[in-house]
């Protein structure tokens, strides 16, 4: 009895090597090169050859109509970024960074909150949690539309609570100094809806057990939201983090519609610059160096992003 | 080099084909090496023989943004008279929702080796198409690059019809010049009269800016857009005697003409004369009687009465002058014809400009849709003859297509349009100094047109 009981393992132990060997091998046979070529084709079709092309086009005079008539430029597309003044490759850069920090703190500390207010249950509550998440679900280009005449400072609805608060009105899109913060109004009231759901999703799988017995041991409310609930929410918040800066990197119809860039380039990302040299003057070389450019940076923060994530929090992104 | 261009054309290719993204790539169109466009030295003359109206079956495809209010009915109108008159052809309408959406799509059929028959087109986009070796010179349909009915079209239209190369290259659609508009009660209930000049518009704007009435409200434009201000401010430029752009292109944003217009239109905004806004806002502000004067196109008539709703008497009048006298700009765009048409479908084009242009369909368009006539013979067709009986300021805005100027046709006028409406907005919204934003916009522009 004893010996088979020790034998069990023993016969065991021999057999998970050669499962794992067995499953390595299956990859490495043409089945599973056969499995995996649709997704390996989409990918290389729809990221790896487009972004190797953008870079092979950042090289030229590019005349997208007709490319035989496209001119070898070399870096001199990439040259062009630092002499460039209207706008200047640093302004865009610039606009493109104040965009995503204004969202990475204000939409993680928005939505942080509002999911602590909205954790609990409760036909009012899960009401208000669809109302918040709403925005979310509705086209960005349709709700701009809608926020250009809200941001009207004539006519908008901005303008009309401030004055009845007897608050100091703005001209919100029509100067530089506030249209930048007021498509970051915008920008957070159709964004914080969904990180606010993944905040939600994050406190419904703490435990409880926690709290309680840092209750116990005499922790303040604010103790225990820092100790406790948000250092177990470190991965979410992390999540959050990342996924918000690499999309506000890329955010481009708010800017499109909202403000068109201006005035006078005050909310001219990078990414809106790309549109508007490729798409809108046709320098196509200039605007590729551009998305060169750009996917250079949202690389190196995700770099930075996972170099700083250690376990939980990394295995979320 | 060449077949280093056609691996990339492949990569192109798959890579458009790959990201469906019709407006954003770059794929191969149908690329012609053999004659690379009249830049390239193409061909450019005509062969001497007008093309003939085809008698079998043909289809043509126009790319075209005359989808929305008035402008529906009177594009339908020329195409349903057009296919009446020639059953055998007809006339695909490619119908857009504005002009830079259009401007994409065209761009992205070229691009697909799918472009249209005929498009309409900027004189700065048509500039970027031949540039691009994609355009049928007009000396290919007609067999001359001054075809005779060439010669009936207003002064200003013909030499609209060029690019700087000097050859015919486009034909005139919907053409227009800036007008004024204004609420007739309210400067009656001012004491105030149609201004004359612009010193007299200026003290008008500011005599009836109270009682949260602006004077106007424009739109300045933005780095990729003219709008009604930019243009309203390159008017003022000529109006003061300064030349914007030489025949070349060389700009003069920065001469004393130019920076005293923008100097004006900043004492006004100093004054809250002038306010700024986007999406048609002084036809808004005019509507919602919080504004005295709108100016906008004259195809912009139906749209101003319309917001008007026999609220006050619209008042419409021809823009005041300056010291070097009166200016007015062209608005609106012409028709391109795209070279990968077949032989048939550039004949029944060319029928279909020569139709449109007649003065009888000119007269049933410019009544319809509010744009101007590019013929004066059309002002004697009944049609326009009750128009004009009705609308007096018809005859004025007509009066200026023979002066009206066009900026130079080059593709990079575009950005620089946008350098100068970045100046106006620094000025009047960031307290720039005119001068100073206007020298930005000089050294911008001198180095696109460096760029070419």
């Amino acid at each position: 009895m004893t010996t088979a009981t020790q034998a069990s393992p023993a016969a065991a132990a021999p057999t998970r090597p050669a499962r794992r060997g067995a499953a390595r091998d299956f990859r490495a046979t043409r089945w599973g090169w056969a499995y995996s070529a649709p997704a390996v084709l989409v990918f290389l079709a729809f990221v790896i050859v487009p972004t190797g092309y953008t870079f092979y086009v950042s090289l030229w005079k590019w005349n997208a109509l007709n490319p035989a008539l496209s001119k070898f430029k070399g870096l001199g597309n990439y040259r062009r970024l630092w002499e460039s003044t209207q706008p200047s490759f640093l302004s865009s850069l610039w606009h493109s960074l104040y965009f995503t920090g204004a969202m990475v703190l204000g939409g993680t500390a928005i939505s942080l909150a509002l999911a602590l207010l909205l954790q609990r249950g409760g036909a009012l509550l899960n009401g208000t949690r669809v109302a918040v998440f709403l925005p979310h679900a509705t086209p960005v280009i349709a709700t701009s539309m809608i926020w250009t005449w809200i941001f009207n400072y004539k006519f908008g609805l901005a303008d009309w609570v401030l004055h009845s608060l007897h608050l100091p009105t703005s001209q919100w899109l029509q100067s530089s100094s506030s249209a930048m913060p007021a498509v970051v109004i915008y920008s957070l009231w159709h964004e914080v809806g969904f990180t606010t759901v993944v905040f939600l999703g994050g406190l419904a799988m703490l435990s409880d057990e926690l709290s309680e017995a840092a209750r116990v041991d005499g922790c303040s409310a604010w103790q225990e939201f820092w100790h406790v609930t948000w250092h177990q929410l470190k991965p979410v918040t992390v999540f959050v983090v990342a996924i918000t800066a690499i999309t506000s990197l890329q955010a481009f119809t708010q800017f499109y519609q909202l403000a068109a860039g201006g005035p006078a380039y005050a909310t001219t990302t990078l990414s809106y610059l790309v549109y508007e040299e490729a798409f809108v003057f046709s320098d196509t070389g200039y605007g590729a160096a551009l998305a060169v450019v750009l996917f250079a940076i949202t690389v190196f923060f995700t770099l930075v992003r996972r170099r700083t994530a250690t376990g939980e929090s990394h295995a979320l992104v | 080099m060449r077949k280093r261009i056609s691996a990339a054309a492949g990569l192109a290719a798959l890579a458009l084909t790959a990201t469906a993204c019709a407006g954003g790539g770059t794929s191969t169109p149908k690329s012609d090496t053999s004659n690379g466009g009249a830049a390239a030295g193409g061909k450019t003359s005509g062969s001497g023989t007008e093309l003939a109206v085809p008698t079998g079956p043909v289809t043509i495809t126009f790319e075209e943004a005359m989808t929305i209010g008035t402008l529906k009915p009177a594009m339908d109108k020329l195409v349903a008279d057009f296919q009446a008159k020639y059953p055998n052809i007809t006339v695909k309408l490619q119908g857009e929702p504005d002009y830079a959406t259009m401007y994409t799509k065209e761009k992205a059929e070229v691009q697909a080796g799918n472009a249209p028959t005929i498009g309409q087109a900027y004189e700065s986009w048509a500039s970027y198409f031949q540039g691009s070796g994609v355009l049928t010179p007009i000396s290919e349909l007609a067999g001359t690059d001054t075809p005779a009915s060439m010669s009936t079209f207003y002064k200003g239209i013909q030499e609209d019809m060029k690019l700087p190369d000097g050859k015919t290259w486009m034909w005139p659609f919907n053409k227009s010049v800036l007008i004024l508009f204004y609420n007739a009660d309210l400067m009656a209930k001012d004491g105030q009269s149609e201004p004359k000049t612009w010193d007299d518009y200026a003290g008008v704007m500011k005599a009836v800016s109270k009682d949260g009435v602006t004077g106007s409200t424009i739109d300045p434009g933005s780095a990729t857009a003219a709008a009604f201000g930019t243009q309203w401010f390159e008017i003022l430029a000529k109006a003061n005697g300064a030349t914007l752009y030489d025949k070349d292109g060389t700009p003069h944003l920065s001469d004393a003409g130019v920076v005293k217009a923008l100097q004006y239109m900043k004492d006004l905004k100093d004054a809250n004369a002038l306010a700024t806004g986007k999406n048609y806002p002084g036809e808004t502000a005019l509507g919602a009687q919080k504004g005295m004067f709108d100016i906008s196109s004259a195809a912009g008539y139906g749209f101003e009465n319309k917001t008007v709703g026999g609220k006050f008497k619209l008042g419409i009048t021809a823009l005041p002058s300056g010291p070097a006298g009166a200016a007015n700009e062209l608005t609106g765009t012409n028709i391109v014809v795209f070279k990968s048409a077949s032989a048939e479908q550039k004949a029944a084009a060319w029928a279909f400009l020569k139709f449109i242009t007649s003065p009888e369909e000119q007269a049933g368009w410019a009544a319809t849709s509010g744009y101007l006539p590019v013929t004066g013979q059309a002002l004697d067709q009944p049609a326009l003859k009750d128009f004009i009986a009705k609308n007096p300021y018809e005859t004025a805005a007509v009066s200026e297509l023979d002066t009206a100027f066009a900026l130079p046709g080059f593709s990079w006028i575009f950005k620089c349009q946008g350098y100068e409406a970045t100046a106006i907005q620094e000025a009047l919204e960031n307290g720039k100094q005119p001068a100073d934003a206007l020298n930005t916009a000089q050294s911008a522009c001198a180095a696109a047109k460096a760029q070419g």
